[in-house]
């Protein structure tokens, strides 16, 4: 069986190099590519994460994947994290029924020496859902209706120069329909013997430029097993609703105000539920001005809070944030933004015995300013020079340069180098926590605590080798330092604290395809490689072994297959593989997730599909932190008028 | 190794085919060429506008062409409800002008907007400041190419919209 598996495997990595060399970008680009485009993706034709300006993604200097309205709806995906599984730049590594590491290059931490996975900027419709309580994404609480999503934008990278400290390693942009897009109604209902999930949503015109929808949305899902096989009674629920309204007063004005209200509970193996509440409220203002340019003035306010009933342990977060931004075209080839935000986040904890904050509340700071220049030096290359200077609440001010330089030969052809500096900065997670055993604090915060930094070095191309075929390849060497680890107190070890001792090089490629051999028929595949190697830095060591700043797989695969059997029925199929960890030890594993769907009116399609059909269970992350993973299979109803 | 190889050559010979790429318009004019075409379906024109069910739809370009012969191309064996598409250049545009589409370029719209203005046409241009508006206009906004309708000259010409174009437009004028 296991030989049997290895020769498999062999072929499919084979298969997967061969087809990332003839392999469709996500992007259209010539009115050719633009034909099979419905009118709603035509009107979204465009990127606007990487350089922030009005840029094609075939132009964009950076390692972007894009999953596609399309990909999500085939793929059967009903949770964020499962979404994130279809772009081959992430590591997404399940450990709960509710919990996710979900990575971009590497450094996805330690679970099991507390050091969370925490390197990653996730925006919903432009609010950021990284905790400012540790970096880190609380997956289980941050959600969409899949119908409604138009685009994910993953980044492989830094973006820090644009985005912020925490787009370190990557940048993840969510970005839903405007709701004159979502019009009239939808409901959505998944069953299965593991996990259930309904919705509904109401899109209607209110007037003659303002349209708005209303949504319902549940999750609910079964326990999962220990590694051990036994029940880990971490079955959990998310209840959540919003609305979002567009408005148009001008041809030149777009304003848009959403908001989403959620609430969830998650059980626990030692009893005590963790309950989880997110309410949030945004605004936001586009200008667009005849010569091409735009301004964009964006405000919103969240509060996250999650309470843990067993020990009276609980936090919540409120935070304001307000940004500005100026793109404009001079000279018309070349592109200048700018702008700047401050973001005020309100934390109130509520200690327990095992984990508490000093200072218990506190108030941070965040704010920054940002310039960059594109410089179009020549018909076929175009220079990218930006800063951003970003001042964080604990160590002061940061400076993160970028320079990037994107050369297209010819059309289908693009090259593109880049040079950027990210950092990480500290968090209370880092600086005020103390963690504790029967009342003796075993691990504390460091006032001395620094940023942890990031130096990168990326190259990559992004061809159009034919009409139905592109790949993309990106390569990059990254330089940390000041990485975060745990200390140890001299002589009496405990209490460990974090430090900042380790500094390393990552280098690593990543690599996509697609391919239509009939416009009824595409493959796609992705391909990615990571080696990383970390030391402490001269005269330091620390409790763990350097590779504690990260457990990664040091390569995956995936391929990908959307066939049209019959004019209204789809068979989509997707495959991964994900290579070993080796400290603490996870094998590599392969699964596969499909879907059929059946459109039996213009109203009414049925689906049935299945996540992780390989194996009943599955490990995918160390025995000590995680559980296994289970086999699910849904049948699904749509409905919409 | 069969299934491989034989893999292997499908993807050769997929990369040999295809690849005849139209004149490459700058991105944003691919999208409006685009649209042109894509509008059709969502439109319903009274019937005098065709002479019979299989007679073309005409989409005609009047003032400065940004297309070129990408957007003939692009509708090559095209078919909106059994009329097949087809692009025409338009020099001058007089009333009687037999088109469905009618794209006007450039800032000098009137004269042309005008020559139609009781045809059953569907007309589209650019939004400009200083010239007049088609029924449908272009207009950028955060980076894509979006449009307006102007449902109330569409209906008074005996064209109707559909409500999913409508749903889609940055504004409706009714």
């Amino acid at each position: 069986m296991r030989e049997s598996l290895r020769t498999w495997r062999f072929r499919y990595i084979a298969a997967a190099g061969l087809l990332w060399l003839a392999a469709t970008s996500a992007c259209a680009e010539s009115i050719e590519d633009l034909r099979d485009l419905s009118l709603d993706e035509l009107a979204n034709v465009s990127v606007s994460s990487v350089s922030k300006t009005r840029q094609a993604l075939s132009d964009a200097p950076a390692a972007v994947f894009v999953i596609t309205h399309e990909d999500i709806v085939r793929s059967g995906a009903a949770t964020l994290p499962e979404i994130l599984r279809l772009a081959p730049n992430l590591y997404v590594a399940q450990s709960s029924a509710s919990a996710y590491t979900i990575t971009a290059r590497g450094l996805s931490g330690d679970q099991g020496a507390v050091d969370f996975t925490n390197k990653l900027l996730v925006l919903i419709d432009g609010r950021s859902v990284y905790s400012p309580f540790y970096s880190g994404v609380f997956w289980d609480m941050q959600d969409v209706l899949p119908d409604d999503v138009e685009r994910v934008e993953v980044i492989s990278g830094p973006g820090a120069t644009l985005w912020g400290a925490n787009a370190f390693n990557g940048v993840v942009n969510i970005i839903t329909r405007r709701s004159g897009e979502t019009q009239g109604l939808l409901a959505v209902a998944d069953g299965g013997a593991r996990e259930r999930s309904g919705g509904l949503r109401y899109g209607g015109r209110l007037g003659e430029t303002l349209t708005a929808r209303i949504y319902l949305r549940g999750y609910d899902d079964d326990e999962t097993l220990t590694p051990a096989g036994a029940r880990a009674k971490d079955d959990w629920w998310r209840v959540q609703g919003g609305f979002r309204l567009d408005w148009a007063p001008t041809a030149r004005d777009a304003l848009t105000f959403q908001g989403d209200l959620m609430n969830g509970r998650i059980s626990a193996l030692r009893g005590g539920d963790t309950l989880t509440r997110n309410r949030n409220l945004l605004a936001r203002w586009t200008r667009t001005q005849d010569d091409g340019g735009s301004l964009e003035l964006q405000t919103y306010f969240d509060r996250s809070g999650r309470d843990i009933l067993l020990n009276g342990g609980r936090f919540s977060i409120d935070t304001y944030d307000i940004y500005l931004q100026h793109n404009d075209a001079p000279g018309g080839k070349d592109d200048f933004v700018w702008g700047g935000g401050v973001r005020a986040s309100r934390f109130d904890t509520t200690g327990n015995a095992s984990i508490y904050f000093k200072p218990p509340q506190r108030t941070l700071l965040l704010a920054n300013i940002f310039a960059q220049y594109g410089w179009a030096f020549a018909p076929s290359a175009k220079l990218t020079l930006g800063l951003k200077a970003e001042k964080d609440p604990y160590v002061g001010t940061s400076l993160l340069p970028t320079a990037r330089l994107a050369w297209k030969p010819a059309d289908p052809l693009l090259l593109w180098t880049a040079i950027s500096r990210a950092v990480r900065s500290p968090t209370p997670f880092d600086r005020d926590v103390v963690e504790a055993r029967n009342t003796i604090p075993i691990l504390v915060g460091n006032s001395g605590f620094r940023t942890e930094k990031l130096t990168a070095f990326e190259a990559g191309t992004r061809v159009q080798a034919t009409a139905n075929a592109a790949f993309s390849v990106s390569a990059y060497y990254n330089l940390y330092d000041d990485l975060k680890t745990l200390g140890i107190t001299p002589v009496t070890i405990i209490p460990l604290y974090w430090e900042n001792a380790i500094k390393g090089r990552a280098y690593g490629l990543e690599a996509w395809g697609d391919l239509s051999l009939a416009h009824w028929w595409k493959l796609r595949a992705g391909f990615s490689l990571l080696h990383e190697r970390f030391r402490f830095a001269r005269g330091r060591n620390g409790f763990l072994p350097a590779d504690q700043v990260g457990n990664d797989p040091p390569r995956q695969a995936t391929l990908s297959s959307s066939f049209n059997i019959a004019q209204g029925i789809f068979l989509d199929a997707d495959f991964r593989y994900v290579g070993p960890l080796t400290h603490p030890a996870v094998a590599s594993y392969c699964e596969l997730g499909g879907r059929i769907g059946w459109r039996l009116t213009d109203q009414l399609q049925i689906s049935v599909s299945g996540l992780n059909l390989l194996h009943k269970w599955h490990q995918e992350l160390p025995t000590d932190t995680a559980n296994q993973v289970p086999r699910s299979i849904l049948a699904g109803l749509k409905w919409r008028l | 190794m069969a299934p491989l190889m034989r893999l292997a050559s499908l993807v050769f010979l997929a990369s040999l085919g295809g690849g005849t790429h139209a004149a490459d318009l700058p991105l944003e004019y691919a999208v409006k060429a685009s649209y042109l075409y894509k509008f059709a379906p969502f439109v319903q024109w009274p019937s005098t506008a065709f002479d019979t069910p299989t007679a073309p739809l005409s989409i005609c370009i009047a003032g400065s062409d940004p297309f070129g012969p990408a957007l003939s191309e692009a509708v090559r064996g095209q078919r909106v409800n059994g009329h097949p598409i087809v692009v025409r250049r338009v020099e001058a545009v007089r009333p009687g002008l037999t088109c469905q589409i009618l794209y006007v370029g450039g800032e000098d719209t009137s004269a042309a907007l005008q020559a139609v203005a009781h045809e059953p046409i569907l007309t589209v241009t650019d939004h400009n400041r200083s010239g007049a508006g088609g029924m449908i206009q272009f207009v950028m906004m955060a980076g894509r190419v979006r449009f307006s309708i102007d449902q109330a000259a569409a209906q008074g010409n005996g064209i109707a919209i559909s409500s999913k174009l409508l749903g889609l437009a940055v504004s409706v004028n009714r």
